[in-house]
């Protein structure tokens, strides 16, 4: 049973269509991961499944009820760019949006150190949170997001205004995360969504352009590359190889050649076959499984 | 209970901000200033020394309720200016800087948000004016002879009103502006038109409340209070819960992208 599907979402401002008739189900327990370029409708989408601006058209259903509370009480959101009351203490702030959140002050108070022990912030508790580092606000942020038990967590780039210490720190928290909770950030950033995501939405000009498992995207592909490296360059090898029909493209780079092939199989038979027979001192075969980035950009321009 | 959650926050956001300390102290400074100024003035220009040998000054001593009400005068520019700008950025700034979307992710009623702030501002308000009155009160009983305690107090709680109103215009336009600046010069703009309207039609609209503070000063000079007053104040009520709610359902309505 999918814990939240979305029918037939779109969203209009003034005019412009900027997400259009989306469709999906999220299942318990997977992380989702939104890609789209910039101004795919990312956030917009993330904005209307946190239930802060209202679709257009479509409607939003958790747990498949038909008369749903307001959904804000099944999601937790950490936007792009969190902005907290600075002169609160990170602390004071989780109690805060604990009680916002109908906790008592006590559940409040056990919840927000028990969360505060997850993103490592407990030394810095009762620092004022304009104190804190981009890296710390993010965290601060996934924890007041995960405030009040939601049962989606909704996580807007969480990772792209990080420097490396604060993106590592922050993708080992969601990864964390994903053992109970189900999560859907969004990302341009395609490492980040291969390394921690199950699935994938693809998203451009506010449409759905693909979505499911990463794996099944991957195998999904009708080209794949395999990669060759040699001790001195044979000569005429390029046309050598162009005779084969399973071979597709040809690409020269620094230290070898990339070759997308359509049959790995078959390109790889006929690759060792000419590769022995002509006495080339082969120092890399490797076959490369088409990149997210691959299948990303040529989504993104069909 | 969320309700009060928001409520303690923006007490705790005041108080942390040193509002809690200069607001009351720069209100009692204008309710303080003029009827000291009245009451010195001769003195001071008599010490002065550069009066022409001879001439003497008159200036005619005010009356207790003459120096009561210069008072309220000062409260009514200055303490409007006052109020309009440490409410200015109540929810405008959260806006504009984005707090308002860790807020309202959760489930936070948008009346809840909007109430407790108006209510959290007007206790700030409320003790600084009543603080800045009686202090004034106290200098001008020492000074220009007697006025009744419970007077004061009856035009300060009367007064309380008039703020209430001011500050339910900054919280309309507070609700979809999201520049301070902006809403402080609407909401003073606002006031000022109102004013302008209610002096040039104020044989007709009696009961406008703009009137209040002049009512007041009739109160404080007779010691009845006119049914104006009670119906320029009740006016003040229904038109400042009508503003909230107005509020309400365009900080609703309002969408960022």
């Amino acid at each position: 049973m999918a814990i939240m599907s979305a029918n037939y979402l779109t969203k209009t401002f003034q005019g412009h269509t900027v997400v259009d008739d989306l469709s999906f189900k999220l299942e318990p327990g997977k992380c989702v991961a939104l890609l789209g370029p910039n101004g795919a409708g990312k956030t917009t989408t993330l904005r209307m499944l946190a239930g802060f601006i209202k679709p257009s058209q479509g409607n939003i259903q958790f747990n498949e009820e038909q008369f749903a509370k307001d959904i804000r009480h099944y999601v937790g959101y950490l936007p792009q760019y969190p902005v907290f009351h600075n002169w609160m203490t990170g602390e004071e702030f989780l109690i805060y949006v604990g009680k916002l959140a109908y906790l008592s002050k006590n559940e409040a108070k056990t919840k927000a150190h028990e969360l505060l022990d997850l993103v490592r912030l407990s030394d810095d508790k009762q620092k004022r949170i304009g104190k804190y580092s981009g890296g710390m606000k993010q965290r601060l942020g996934i924890a007041q997001a995960l405030m009040h038990d939601p049962q989606l967590i909704i996580l807007d780039e969480p990772v792209s205004s990080l420097d490396p210490i604060g993106r590592r720190e922050v993708l080992n928290l969601i990864r964390e995360l994903k053992k109970d909770a189900t999560i859907l950030f969004s990302t341009h950033i395609l490492n980040d969504a291969e390394e921690v995501s199950d699935d994938i939405l693809l998203l451009n000009h506010g449409k759905l352009l693909k979505q499911g498992a990463i794996q099944e995207i991957h195998s999904q592909q009708e080209t794949k590359t395999i990669y060759l490296a040699f001790q001195d360059e044979p000569k005429f090898i390029e046309e050598r190889l162009k005779e084969f029909n399973s071979v597709f493209n040809i690409k020269r780079e620094n230290t070898g050649f990339a070759i997308t092939v359509h049959d790995v199989n078959e390109a790889r038979a006929q690759l060792l076959e000419v590769i022995q027979s002509e006495g080339w001192n082969l120092t890399k075969f490797e076959v490369l499984s088409a990149s997210l980035e691959d299948i990303f950009i040529k989504a993104v321009t069909e | 209970m969320q309700w009060q959650t928001i409520y303690k926050k923006e007490m705790l956001d005041h108080w942390r901000h040193f509002k809690w300390i200069w607001v009351p102290i720069v209100f009692i400074l204008f309710a303080v200033m003029d009827p000291l100024t009245a009451y010195f003035m001769p003195i001071i220009l008599e010490s002065a020394g550069n009066v022409p040998e001879g001439a003497t000054i008159d200036i005619p001593t005010p009356s207790v309720g003459e120096a009561m009400i210069m008072s309220f005068n000062q409260l009514n520019m200055l303490g409007v200016l006052i109020a309009v700008v440490i409410s200015m950025g109540l929810i405008s700034r959260e806006l504009s800087t984005g707090v308002y979307e860790l807020i309202l992710s959760k489930p936070v009623r948008y009346s809840h948000y909007m109430t407790a702030k108006f209510t959290a501002m007007m206790t700030l308000l409320s003790v600084s004016i009543i603080l800045a009155l009686i202090t004034g009160w106290y200098y001008v009983t020492v000074l220009f002879g007697d006025l009744a305690f419970t007077q004061l107090l009856t035009s300060a709680i009367f007064y309380i009103f008039y703020f209430m109103l001011i500050l339910s215009i900054v919280m309309v336009f507070n609700s979809f502006l999201t520049s301070p600046g902006l809403v402080a010069f609407l909401s003073i703009f606002t006031v000022v038109v109102l004013n302008a309207f209610t002096s040039i039609f104020d044989h007709v609209i009696t009961w406008s409340p703009m009137l209040i503070s002049d009512y007041i000063g009739t109160y404080i000079f007779s010691g009845e209070i006119e049914t104006d007053l009670y119906f320029s104040t009740g006016i003040a009520i229904i038109i400042s819960l009508l503003l909230l709610w107005l509020s309400i359902i365009l900080l609703k309505r309002q969408e960022m992208h």
